[in-house]
């Protein structure tokens, strides 16, 4: 249904049933001999690593898939997740070059890097406002992806292993704050690490496990630059590659848009869709109403020419924010303060909210309980919504409670604020 | 023995077994480095408490001192200032931390309010020390500290590197 033109939006990415370049002369007369191709030097590496790798027919089937034509721009928030994720791995990695993982150098060190390195404060900068980006943006994703009802079947993995990969980048973000030592920082790894000691039976030994000891200290540090560093990056990176793989798997669903009937005959107008489906359609195991878009598009380029557009105008703000505004530095770590006021990032601002809703014995109970009902909400919704309908007005059932919590959370956010900050 | 296993069958298992082992070799060590805090011993160091002598505290007016406490354990580090809220009330001297039981927040004493207050949910702690609103689920927690007669024939008051009750 697209108009594919084979292998000619790319320089050197052949179409593999085309087999590279056409011969440009003549060789050899003997009956059965295929001529081999003339090629210039760099086409005749590019066939050789070609040859050894498959590497265009990869890209053939990366790029050249096809994809829902309609709404493409409410799916670019996807790939944008990604390229911001992109950029938080690269500053992470910069910073790592001027960062000490102690006690005592860590706040020193970036005291330094704002300084003495040249654009070290903008680097810190970009990784704080790319984080900020990605929690909004991972959020837009997950509201677009819940709208349009493209976490049902047989897409249920694509939905949970996004909501696995929110809850990584939750943990990211705290433990990323707690690795510059100043006050802020200091008295987030406070909190954060007493949390888990509502836990019945075992939350003193994790509390004392992620500490080091009964209190704050070198451990904690260490350990917590371990897991922002290495074992939830690494985590990340396997499921976002399981993503991705899914997405290629089952094909980009897009939205209601996608899927509607114009003629009298809906059924056989189906059946026509997934007679002409493009790879990776029709999509196995959906409905044959939802297993071909009416119509589709090349990824290349009129998907990723929207998605790039898309992703640079946010690196564009990241980086204006990160020089502008920057990441702020409080004063070194003080456990003796009298007047510091601990306050959550915005986007923990609901959780510290439900801490004050849950007195005395109800703590655990608050941060647990409930918590973990959002949370098992949140992965098992492929499996309680199991109505075939994509149409956002026909799922009422699902969308009103949605939204309902979905404005419980900002209200509480907003109760947070006014609290914290008396506006 | 009529219970003999096939070539194939023999390296399926074998190779589970051989699998299986190289996992439990890495658990071992892995798993002992993690937990090894747990039953590391804390060593109980006591520290003076700054600020000279405590005879000048005002009755019923708890009064932050500060004390450079050690961990105890761990790598070598800086001992970590902690506040002393010493507190003479009706007759008894406490030796509050300034640690809230519900987050473990900064608590200050509220001469407005005659109670110490937590800034991150609101916790309140009578001047005994008793969780009297908010959140906490425990009173404020004492250091665990003993008073000495100085050369000077004053009181001074030292704390060791742990609390009275675990929160």
């Amino acid at each position: 249904m697209s108009d594919r033109t084979v292998g000619t939006d790319v320089p050197g990415v052949a179409a593999p049933e085309s087999n590279g370049t056409a011969p440009t002369e003549e060789r050899g007369d003997f009956i059965g001999i295929v001529p081999e191709p003339v090629l210039g030097p760099f086409r005749r590496s590019w066939a050789w690593f070609d040859d050894r790798t498959g590497i265009s027919g990869l890209l053939y089937k990366g790029l050249y898939e096809a994809v829902p034509k309609q709404g493409g721009w409410a799916y670019t928030l996807g790939s944008a997740t990604l390229v911001v994720i992109i950029v938080q791995f690269f500053t992470g990695i910069f910073l790592l070059l001027a960062y000490v993982p102690s006690v005592t150098q860590a706040y020193s060190s970036l005291l330094y890097l704002r300084t003495n390195d040249l654009f070290g404060d903008w680097m810190r900068g970009i990784h704080l406002w790319g984080a900020y980006i990605l929690m909004l943006l991972i959020g837009a994703h997950a509201l677009r992806t819940f709208i349009s009802a493209s976490y049902k079947k047989p897409r249920e993995l694509n939905w949970i292993s996004g909501v696995m990969l929110f809850f990584l980048v939750l943990a990211m973000a705290i433990t990323g704050a707690m690795l510059p030592w100043d006050q802020a920082s200091y008295w987030t790894a406070v909190v954060v690490t007493n949390i888990p000691h509502y836990l019945p039976v075992i939350g003193n030994g994790v509390r004392t496990l992620w500490r080091g000891g009964d209190f704050v200290g070198p451990v904690t540090l260490t350990r917590t630059f371990a897991l922002h560093i290495w074992v939830l990056p690494a985590l990340l990176l396997g499921l976002i590659g399981g993503h991705l793989y899914l997405l290629r798997r089952h094909g980009e669903f897009g939205s209601w848009v996608n899927y509607r009937t114009t003629t009298g005959d809906p059924e056989r107008e189906v059946a026509e869709r997934v007679r002409h489906a493009e790879p990776p359609y029709p999509t196995r195991g959906a409905e044959p109403q939802f297993s071909v878009p009416s119509e589709t598009v090349d990824f290349f380029p009129d998907q990723l020419f929207k998605d790039t557009l898309v992703s640079l105008v946010l690196v564009v703000f990241i980086f204006v924010m990160g020089l502008i505004s920057g990441a702020p530095l409080d004063g070194p770590a003080n456990a003796a303060t009298l007047t510091y006021v601990p306050t959550p990032e915005w986007f923990y601002l609901p959780l510290d909210q439900l801490l004050v809703f849950f007195p005395t014995a109800l703590v655990g109970f608050g941060v647990f309980v409930v918590v973990g009902i959002a949370a098992t909400l949140m992965l098992a919704l492929p499996f309680i919504d199991r109505n075939p309908e994509r149409h956002p007005i026909r799922r009422p059932d699902v969308l009103i409670p949605a939204f309902f919590l979905i404005g419980t959370v900002i209200y509480l956010a907003m109760l947070g604020v006014n609290r914290l900050y008396n506006l | 023995m009529s219970s003999r296993i096939s070539r194939r069958q023999f390296m399926v298992r074998g190779t589970g077994a051989m699998a299986g082992l190289i996992t439990a070799m890495l658990s071992v060590p892995a798993v002992g480095f993690l937990l090894s805090p747990l039953w590391a011993a804390t060593k109980e160091i006591w520290v003076d408490v700054q600020g000279g002598p405590i005879d000048d505290v005002p009755e019923g007016l708890p009064t932050a001192r500060i004390a450079a406490v050690p961990l105890g354990s761990g790598p070598p580090a800086p001992p970590v200032n902690r506040i002393v809220y010493v507190t003479k009330y009706q007759g008894k001297l406490y030796a509050f931390s300034n640690i809230c039981t519900h987050m473990q927040c900064d608590v200050h004493w509220e001469p407005s309010l005659d109670l110490f207050e937590c800034p991150c949910h609101g916790g309140l702690y009578a001047i005994t020390g008793r969780n009297v609103g908010g959140p906490p689920p425990q009173p404020l927690p004492q250091w665990v500290h003993r008073v000495y007669t100085g050369a000077d024939g004053k009181q001074y008051l030292q704390i060791a590197n742990r609390l009275e009750e675990q929160i």
